[in-house]
């Protein structure tokens, strides 16, 4: 990149008292032919300009030259000149010639530093200049943009995963305890049915030693208590009713496991289209089946479904939408008598989905951000601030819309408007 | 035997399906009490003696760590376990500090590990459940404490020695180690009470270590302070380090100065009354220093002798 210094023009400057008659001459020299003007020096210091505009002027006038020629140039030049440091940044320097000099443009101006002349500076070079400077900033402005574009995506990927761990984290809670009884079930009944086989061995002893006949009474009596003892003490560690509660609950959290499996797979709908016609019903259902963990101890949940028709949409993004309003409710929740109200229903154009909460609301210098990108007002590490950002764009390009009405202290309502399948 | 001399253990969880399968894993040999709620258990815990109290960490009145901490002022005798299918780092980090717990067990248990982990904890708790009233006396004016620093960090260091020089005056001596093996000569040299140690140490993983110094040198508190967090070496440093504070970086100053004091509190209970060490009996570690080190571990000189 170019710098102020490096357009500075080594020009031998004139003295002031240099006659007027002779600078003719030394604008006609072939190196001084791209000047506008002369610079005048005193001591080092610039003084001056003469500018071949002026020149022309006295030389062009009758008797011009005759007249003035013997006069030092410091009588007819600019005192004035613009002056330039070389330290100053090419904007700066543009920026204040712009501003300063005089049109037509008729002379150049002076760089100096320290105080001291150090060369000429062409107007025509400092715009080159400046042209050359906004080309390399327009290079590095859309090497920038895309950066941040493809930086905004990744973050847009980040928020997704670690909205996803944390569901992930949830439902590895739900399935971890039905897994943890079953599992624990399982073992207890396996050392039971090992019981069951000593009972049953007693029992062959004893029922052949019935059969062969030839067992004394005393022996049969012996078999007969050793069975006995071990089916008492069978019925004293695994009492029948317990026994039956114990297969009902490992059925019953074997179902819940495989609720949780298939709901993951609905929700996810990893296998499914990406665009379909959808029930949006059946999506909260699935969304609310995911947050459970997180709505569970906070509020409880009312349904209120409209009859809907269906709504062409990407369901895992509606699904990732309805979500975030869930859990952002349940987060919002600090009392003990929580509730979320999830009411939807069709007009002629959308079907709406109306989510409200009875937590602590969002104060309006707030609400006017929450859709913004990196709005959070989580602690740090806590939450991206991208929630609600990304669902905004999600709802924005399935060309619906999304609202919010809040009152601090009495809850929250979120509507999501989807167009209807046409 | 009347009920409340039996070896009771009471479980607290929001499903009771869970409740239900414990009570059938133990009831043939202890007296097993059950609830959902967390301030029905701490009631249970004022009105009868509980050996070991069994919590889950997620239910909707009270969080498992909320129970175990307030169970520590119901009933301090109580072996306190956590057994939860949800390791969030905030319910770890809290079981250790606000808990303290004796052991950390997810869900699904093994049922045979289980019954050992609570064996074990019942038998420490009937051992000691009535204390000798060991009148605590005052510490020897002269007393100084000993401090041991392991972190490779200069700027922990400094502000370790800040904190000290400011809240303990001159009464302790700190020693600041940079690696294991230094650690290990100071151990060697005098007697440490304290502990204060990140996880890894000039590239060197130094938990092994933490968890076999706990193993022969209970009276040893170890404090952890460190930048790394992962749930399964948390967990590992509660079971088989008995960790007494796990804090972490960016150090915050009054949680480490009160950690230093509560600990310097564990450390002269067992001082005084050697047979608590046994409530911090720790798992055998899975990953473990080399023999040399053991053998070394093990012979450090106390003046102390336990």
């Amino acid at each position: 990149m170019r710098n102020l210094v490096d357009l500075s023009l080594p020009v031998e400057p004139i003295a002031p008292h240099h006659l007027i008659g002779t600078l003719g001459d030394i604008f006609l020299q072939e190196r001084h032919e791209r000047l506008l003007s002369l610079p005048i020096v005193n001591e080092g210091r610039p003084v001056g300009v003469i500018s071949r505009h002026n020149m022309q002027k006295i030389f062009m006038s009758r008797y011009g030259r005759e007249i003035q020629g013997k006069k030092p140039v410091e009588t007819i030049m600019n005192p004035a000149p613009l002056l330039v440091s070389v330290d100053q940044s090419m904007e700066e320097a543009s920026h204040f010639v712009t501003r300063n000099i005089a049109f037509p443009i008729t002379e150049d101006f002076i760089l100096i530093k320290d105080g001291q002349y150090h060369g000429i500076g062409s107007v025509i070079d400092l715009l080159r200049g400046m042209e050359e400077r906004m080309a390399e900033q327009n290079v590095s402005l859309s090497n920038a943009l895309s950066l941040l574009k493809a930086s905004q995506s990744q973050i847009i990927q980040s928020e997704k995963m670690a909205s996803l761990g944390q569901m992930v984290a949830g439902v590895a809670h739900e399935i971890n305890t039905p897994l943890g009884y079953v599992k624990n079930n399982l073992e207890m009944a396996s050392e039971a049915f090992k019981l069951l086989r000593d009972i049953g061995v007693a029992h062959n002893a004893l029922l052949s030693a019935l059969q062969t006949g030839e067992a004394s009474d005393e022996e049969v009596h012996q078999r007969l208590s050793e069975l006995e003892a071990r089916n008492a003490g069978f019925q004293a560690v695994y009492p029948e009713d317990e026994m039956d509660a114990l297969f009902k609950d490992t059925l019953y959290g074997l179902e819940q496991i495989s609720e949780i499996v298939v709901n993951l797979k609905n929700f996810s709908r990893l296998d499914q289209a990406a665009v379909d016609n959808v029930n949006i019903n059946q999506c909260i259902d699935s969304a609310l089946l995911i947050a459970r963990n997180v709505i569970k101890h906070k509020a409880e949940v009312e349904r209120n479904y409209g009859s809907l028709p269906t709504v062409r949409c990407a369901p895992s993004q509606i699904n990732q939408v309805i979500l975030n309003l869930l859990t952002n409710a349940a987060h919002a929740i600090d009392r003990p008598d929580g509730r979320i109200v999830i009411r939807t229903q069709a007009d002629e154009r959308y079907v709406h989905i109306v989510l409200t909460d009875n937590g602590k609301g969002i104060p309006p210098e707030v609400i006017k951000k929450i859709f913004d990108p990196f709005f959070t007002t989580k602690p740090v590490g806590q939450g991206t601030g991208l929630g609600l950002s990304i669902a905004f764009k999600i709802v924005q390009d399935h060309k619906g819309l999304i609202r919010v009405k809040s009152k601090p202290g009495l809850g929250s309502a979120f509507c999501v408007s989807l167009p209807r399948s046409t | 035997m009347l009920p409340a001399d039996r070896p009771t253990i009471l479980f607290v969880d929001d499903e009771e399906r869970i409740l239900r399968s414990l009570r059938m894993l133990f009831a043939a040999s202890y007296r097993v009490l059950m609830t959902t709620n967390g301030h029905e258990a701490l009631e249970i815990l004022r009105k009868e003696r509980v050996h070991v109290l069994v919590s889950d960490q997620r239910m909707p009145i009270m969080t498992g760590v909320e129970l175990l901490r307030q169970a520590r002022e119901y009933s301090p005798p109580s072996m306190r376990l956590l057994l939860t299918g949800y390791s969030d780092m905030e319910a770890i980090i809290g079981s250790i500090n606000e808990g303290e717990i004796f052991r950390y067990i997810n869900k699904p248990w093994n049922a045979e590990d289980f019954r050992r982990t609570v064996g074990e904890a019942m038998e420490i708790a009937i051992k000691l459940w009535n204390p000798a009233p060991v009148e605590a006396p005052p510490p020897a004016p002269d007393e100084i404490l000993e401090i041991l620093l392991l972190d490779d960090s200069p700027e922990v260091a400094v502000a370790i020695r800040a904190l000290l020089d400011e809240n303990f005056l001159g009464a302790y001596h700190l020693d600041w180690a940079t690696s294991q093996a230094e650690a290990m000569t100071i151990l060697e040299r005098g007697k440490v009470s304290i502990i204060v140690s990140e996880t890894r140490v000039d590239g060197e993983d130094v938990t092994p270590f933490l968890k076999t110094l706990k193993h022969f040198h209970a009276q040893i508190v170890t404090i952890v302070l460190t930048s790394f967090s992962d749930t399964s070496l948390l967990t590992d440093l509660i079971n088989q380090g008995q960790i007494h504070r796990f804090l972490p970086k960016p150090m915050r100053k009054t949680l480490t100065v009160r950690s230093i004091r509560s600990g310097i509190d564990r450390h002269r209970e067992i001082v005084q009354r050697p047979q608590l060490s046994l409530r911090h009996r720790v798992e055998p570690p899975r990953a473990t220093v080399n023999h040399s080190m053991i053998s070394r571990i093990r012979g450090i000189f106390h003046r102390v002798s336990i």
